[in-house]
């Protein structure tokens, strides 16, 4: 799993917990940030502005941003409101499993 | 003793001192009693306290309240004053809820009238004021053109559309207003966070509670302020919700480039500023300001709702006499004048969980609460009990005229919920007489009263420190959670 789907899982958690999210239409993120961990950040602070203000769910990351659906009452439980992403003690590091991450979320 | 890696030395029973060191421009200043010392033993919050005074222009201490704890750079329950021409202004010592804050109610009801049709009231207040993720109001979606006046005008520009009185703009830290606001430095995509979520709650730890006026410190102020004994009170805190916390955000991002900028050394990034005079500081300021005025328009919004759920159990009377008490900030910067060294300054006084706890005789005050000193309102947990204190003379000589917030957070969310997995927490509040309605069980768990200090040891220290004084305890029957 990649770095950027990771981090899009862990959000999209807090967001609504476990529930399914089907991966029906694409939103646009440009990528901005000076290094690997500013871009994360950035990253997921737009899959948080997607929910906040448009509440649609991203399922999974796509070439161009990320794939996922509108929140439905039926099938979705706001589980948390997640208030930023924030720059406390993130990282991004590579080993030679991959890349490890840490990310805080002020909820 | 030992705090972490941070040294503490004691001053006296309620002070304890962080001695500079290192990088350090200045001391740290705590105050709390030993037993919550104890209990910040290894925490990160006192390391913070030693950062926080490694910044540039600090005056005076970097000072923690008794209900400190750890925070995003700044710890909250901290207060840091900055000179105006060589210091600086930091988003992360405000916090991501800018003018997060409390308002307190009094009804004309006494607890004997109020018990037998609490659950209506409480479900009425749950039905009326949105709360929980995403609370927005379907009533009341701002145009652009509206949101720049909340955002110019705040508390002021709700009571000119009918909701509210001016005595309740009297009743409200700066009149409900803050002169600095530029709605032009808050981004697009702040205004689209914000722009239907006027008039809500949120989640959280944010609240509406009804409670009464169980005990009495000081009787001729409360006598002032209309708790009288048994008096049914409802409290509000909530803050500037998403478009605050996206101001926040925004400039994080503007001040760490600033911070590079200007050559600011930071031990932790979240401490990222810029001068208060430059423009990045400028902006910042346009913007927090713009935010705290939202935050007032909330309150003042819900405060108006509260009311017409009161009308809808209790009648117009009820209604038309629930008085504003008093409307604090917790989370703001402010430029204030302040006596450092025999010498007055004007500084930038952080406040980001402090409440400002101005003296009796404190021109900032209106002249209805300049003989008494500002209210300070401090809410405990939804179990336990909150507190209305006054500020002191004491706290304008040793804290930036400052006081604590709340009871400060003892538990993590996840061990929170993990007391709570194997309980029913509201039917315990239930069988205590306090009625909750909450959007999920999540909220309640992660609340749950043992996830945070007694409130009344942390406002044992200010008042015994001197840097507030104890006028009523509020004792809770009715919560609504977001």
């Amino acid at each position: 799993m990649g770095l950027y789907q990771a981090g899009l899982d862990a959000l999209r958690e807090l967001l609504v917990g476990s529930n399914p999210v089907a991966a029906a239409e694409e939103r646009t993120i440009a990528l901005r940030g000076a290094d690997p961990t500013e871009r994360l950040i950035h990253f997921l602070a737009d899959v948080l502005y997607l929910y906040d203000t448009q509440r649609f769910l991203a399922a999974r990351v796509s070439p161009a941003g990320v794939e996922g659906e509108g929140f439905d009452p039926a099938r979705h439980t706001a589980v948390r409101e997640v208030k930023a992403v924030t720059h406390h003690g993130a990282r991004v590091e590579r080993d030679e499993r991959g890349y490890r991450a840490t990310i805080v979320f002020d909820v | 003793m030992n705090g972490g890696k941070v040294r503490i030395e004691r001053i006296d029973a309620y002070r304890w001192r962080v001695p500079r060191h290192g990088g350090m421009r200045t001391d740290g200043l705590i105050f709390a009693d030993a037993a919550l010392m104890r209990d910040l033993e290894g925490d990160q919050a006192l390391q913070q306290v030693a950062n926080v005074a490694h910044l540039p222009g600090i005056v005076g201490p970097a000072i923690a309240m008794p209900d400190i704890h750890w925070g995003y750079g700044f710890p909250i329950g901290g207060v840091a004053a900055f000179d105006e021409d060589e210091g600086v202004v930091s988003p992360g010592g405000v916090g991501y809820d800018i003018n997060c804050g409390v308002r307190l109610l009094a009804t004309p009801l006494a607890i004997g009238d109020v018990r037998p049709r609490l659950r209506e009231l409480v479900d009425g207040l749950y039905r009326t004021i949105p709360s929980g993720v995403g609370a927005s109001r379907s009533d009341l979606r701002l145009e652009r053109r509206d949101l720049e006046r909340v955002l110019r005008d705040g508390a002021r520009w709700v009571v000119a559309r009918g909701y509210g009185s001016e005595s309740d703009l009297d009743a409200i830290e700066a009149n409900g207003t803050l002169p600095g606001a530029d709605p032009d430095c808050v981004s697009d995509r702040a205004k689209s966070r914000g722009r239907d979520q006027l008039g809500t709650v949120g989640s959280g730890n944010h609240f509406i509670e009804v409670g009464y006026v169980a005990e009495r410190y000081d009787t001729t102020v409360a006598d002032r302020l209309g708790l009288e004994p048994g008096t049914v009170t409802v409290s509000i805190h909530s803050g500037s919700r998403g478009l605050g916390y996206q101001v926040c955000d925004d400039y994080l991002d503007t001040m760490l480039a600033a911070a590079d900028k200007y050559g600011i050394a930071l031990p932790d990034k979240q401490l990222c500023c810029a001068p208060i005079g430059s423009p990045e500081g400028a902006r910042y300021w346009g913007a927090m300001n713009a935010a705290a005025n939202y935050a007032f328009a909330n309150r003042q919004l819900m405060a108006h709702y509260a009311r017409q759920a009161l009308r809808r159990v209790f009648g117009d009377d009820a209604a038309d006499r629930t008085r504003l008490v008093y409307d604090v900030c917790h989370n703001i910067a402010k430029h204030e004048t302040h006596e450092v060294a025999g010498r007055r300054r004007r500084l930038c006084v952080h406040r980001k969980g402090a409440t400002r706890a101005f003296p009796p005789g404190h021109a900032e005050l209106s002249p209805t609460f300049r003989d008494l000193g500002q209210p300070v309102l401090i809410p405990g947990d939804m179990g336990r009990y909150s507190y209305v204190l006054v500020g002191t003379e004491g706290a304008y000589r040793e804290t930036f005229g400052s006081s604590c917030h709340g009871a400060g957070r003892r538990l993590s969310r996840h061990k929170a919920k993990q007391l709570a997995r194997s309980r029913n927490i509201p039917k315990e509040l239930e069988d205590q007489g306090i009625v909750v309605r909450a959007a999920t069980r999540a909220t309640v768990d992660e609340e749950l009263p043992e996830a945070y200090k007694d409130v009344a040891r942390v406002v044992e220290v200010v008042h015994a420190a001197g840097i507030g004084r104890k006028v009523a305890q509020l004792k809770p029957v009715g919560v609504v959670k977001g």
